[in-house]
């Protein structure tokens, strides 16, 4: 257990490490940070600023202090402390993460229902659904969305554009287009992937004990395979969670919704060093948390895996 | 003379055995792959030969032809060839864009891009995690934990975050890109080769390989690089729809592609701003993004499943089954 934690923080302090080098040695910080034309004057007082004059092992080991406390320095735009912005983004990305990733759970019935009669008509049409759904760019899906059901059906859906009004009730009718945009390519790989996990197990010969001990259908299919599927099917929902901010970023740009992806990319923009470092260790960290649990959801779930 | 002759003779057509091969049969009498097939070739051959089958040149302005929708109407656009202005007759079968260029042609020649973003990525990413690969499976030892830690970490970043790092410090272009998926996904070719190689560095024919005095090289290039072939490449033709998507995000976002060249990403994001008034400049390029990507998709999981022996065998059964149903 220590060593399967050790191991999460040896990966995010190596990718950060990656980070600190591709910014301190294949490129160079400040130039990072100030515009093209920018005067020697400026960069020379924002060098000694930040300490960026100092030897790089004397920054490398400043940078990894920093990050342990949370420290990630001034935003440069908004003169506010990075870990305060992010902590004020955080809860709209999880939030909406959370929401579409619930969707996205309907995959499971569905994978399920498509397993039990291979071939069959639900089966073909869930194949090819899920196939036309991970296949769809979701950025495409969002616009398609709002041309469709906010502008063409406004008035009948009442639905806004874009645009965020908070978590609570008032801001829900903002919510339902981002995690429609979504929420299907969740759904499509969980179908999918509960469809395949479920045929190869019943193939099994267990399966086959359990039919001629005169087994109910759905006994032998939900009590035995179900359970012995949920493991890849666990693994699969963990990695969509932490692989949320591949989608939730240009679908928080579009929609609008000041989450971490947005405060990224308006950070990569503007140049703001702080903010691009702190809002990809707080990623990585979030990441390094959800595979963490799904790998104790694992000794649960198959209790032949023990982390020793 | 004359035997030999015979033997020619009876030596079956190469090409006709192709044709009869049962995989072949198969994959004739499988709709869906071959209509993916046969759209994966129509867009291939559509890019690489842009310049003859693009109707007008994507990059010519026709400000009085903005937006027009789709439709086989012909309109009047105005040209200057050596300071006289000729009037030329176009149809705008996908429409025009915001500058009044056609649309039609904008997507052959922006499918160029996209597509080889994704396949250049495909070769880039597979050349280096094959190379680390090998050397992990081969040699083991301390290369082999360097190799896989260093997986491990790469495999834990979610890609958009990875491929936005690599071009905030690199700058976007069309190199760049590649870059970012020779950065961001060598990891799986790395695994699959290593996976592979661990297998069969234990098996009899290595050992004899090795018995006999062939060089690692030898057996590497003669015995191990064959056996990664079938695996290696039904993992590209499913990374190829992948980098597609991938690139056409990182466009859209503005850091892919940047004009005056164009990708099928870099056409929505411009279209995004007129999406009230024009559908056509959103969904266009979108739908080409989709079909292409779920084509590569569709055909990559029938890679796949000939690839498997076992699967191979199960899906022949049930083409023949359904042929003969349906000739019954």
């Amino acid at each position: 257990m220590i060593r399967r934690l050790g191991h999460s923080v040896f990966i995010v302090a190596g990718l950060m490490g990656l980070l600190f080098l591709a910014i301190n040695v294949l490129g160079d910080p400040v130039e990072l940070m100030v515009d093209e034309d920018a005067s020697q004057e400026t960069i020379d007082a924002l060098r000694a600023k930040f300490g960026l004059d100092r030897p790089l092992y004397v920054r490398f080991a400043d940078f990894y202090w920093d990050l342990a406390r949370l420290d990630f320095g001034k935003s440069l735009r908004h003169r506010i402390d990075a870990q305060e912005m992010i902590f004020d983004r955080l809860p709209n990305t999880a939030v909406l993460a959370l929401v579409a990733w619930a969707i996205g759970m309907l995959g499971i019935p569905l994978g399920i229902l498509a397993a039990r009669r291979p071939r069959g008509f639900f089966d073909r049409f869930v194949n090819i659904l899920s196939f036309a759904v991970i296949s769809v760019p979701q950025f495409w899906l969002a616009l398609m969305l709002i041309l469709v059901l906010s502008v063409q059906f406004g008035e009948y859906t009442g639905l806004p554009t874009s645009g965020f009004k908070g978590l609570g009730i008032e801001g829900w009718k903002y919510m339902i287009l981002p995690a429609m945009a979504l929420a299907p390519t969740v759904l499509g790989r969980n179908a999918q992937i509960t469809r395949s996990t479920m045929i190869e197990e019943v193939a099994k010969q267990y399966v086959s004990t359990a039919r001629s001990k005169g087994l109910a259908e759905n006994a032998i299919l939900y009590g035995h395979v179900l359970k012995n599927a949920s493991i890849s099917i666990v693994t699969l929902m963990g990695d969509e969670l932490a692989g949320f901010m591949n989608g939730s970023t240009v679908v928080e740009i579009i929609f609008g919704w000041p989450g971490i992806g947005k405060l990224l990319i308006d950070g990569i923009n503007a140049r703001d060093l702080p903010i691009v470092t702190a809002s990809v260790f707080v990623v990585a960290l979030m990441v390094m948390v959800i595979n963490l649990c799904v790998d104790l959801l694992y000794t649960w779930l198959d209790p032949r895996i023990a982390y020793s | 003379m004359a035997s030999d002759m015979t033997t020619v003779a009876q030596k079956p057509n190469p090409i006709m055995a192709i044709w009869n091969h049962a995989l072949f049969q198969a994959f004739l009498n499988d709709p869906i792959t071959l209509f993916s097939a046969l759209f994966l070739f129509v867009i291939v051959m559509a890019a690489v030969f842009a310049p003859f089958v693009a109707p007008y040149d994507p990059q010519n302005q026709q400000l009085k032809l903005r937006h027009l929708p789709p439709d086989i109407a012909a309109h009047p656009a105005t040209m200057r060839v050596q300071g006289e202005t000729l009037t030329e007759d176009r149809r705008f079968i996908l429409g025009t864009d915001h500058l009044g260029r056609d649309y039609l042609s904008r997507l052959i020649y922006g499918g160029r891009i996209s597509i080889s973003v994704g396949l250049l990525g495909v070769v880039v990413s597979s050349v280096i995690g094959v190379f680390l690969g090998i050397t992990a499976g081969y040699y083991r030892g301390i290369l082999d934990d360097i190799i896989m830690r260093a997986v491990d970490i790469f495999m834990s970043v979610p890609l958009l975050l990875l491929a936005l790092m690599v071009l905030f410090i690199l700058g976007p272009s069309f190199t760049n890109i590649i870059i970012v998926f020779a950065v961001a996904r060598w990891m799986l070719f790395c695994r699959v080769s290593r996976g592979v190689v661990l297998s069969l560095r234990e098996q009899a024919f290595v050992d004899a390989a090795r018995a006999i005095g062939a060089s690692d090289g030898r057996i590497i290039g003669r015995h191990v690089l064959p056996n990664l072939i079938t695996p290696l490449l039904t993992l590209a033709a499913l990374e190829v729809p992948r980098n597609i998507l991938t690139e056409s995000t990182l466009s859209f976002l503005g850091f892919g592609i940047q004009p005056p060249e164009s990708s099928w990403g870099l056409m929505l994001s411009q279209g995004r701003d007129y999406i009230v008034t024009a559908w056509w400049v959103v969904v266009v390029p979108g739908t080409a993004i989709f079909l292409t990507a779920l084509s590569f998709n569709l055909f990559g999981v029938w890679m796949r499943a000939v690839s498997d022996p076992l699967q191979r065998w199960r899906w022949l059964k049930a083409t023949k089954e359904a042929k003969e149903a349906g000739v019954n």
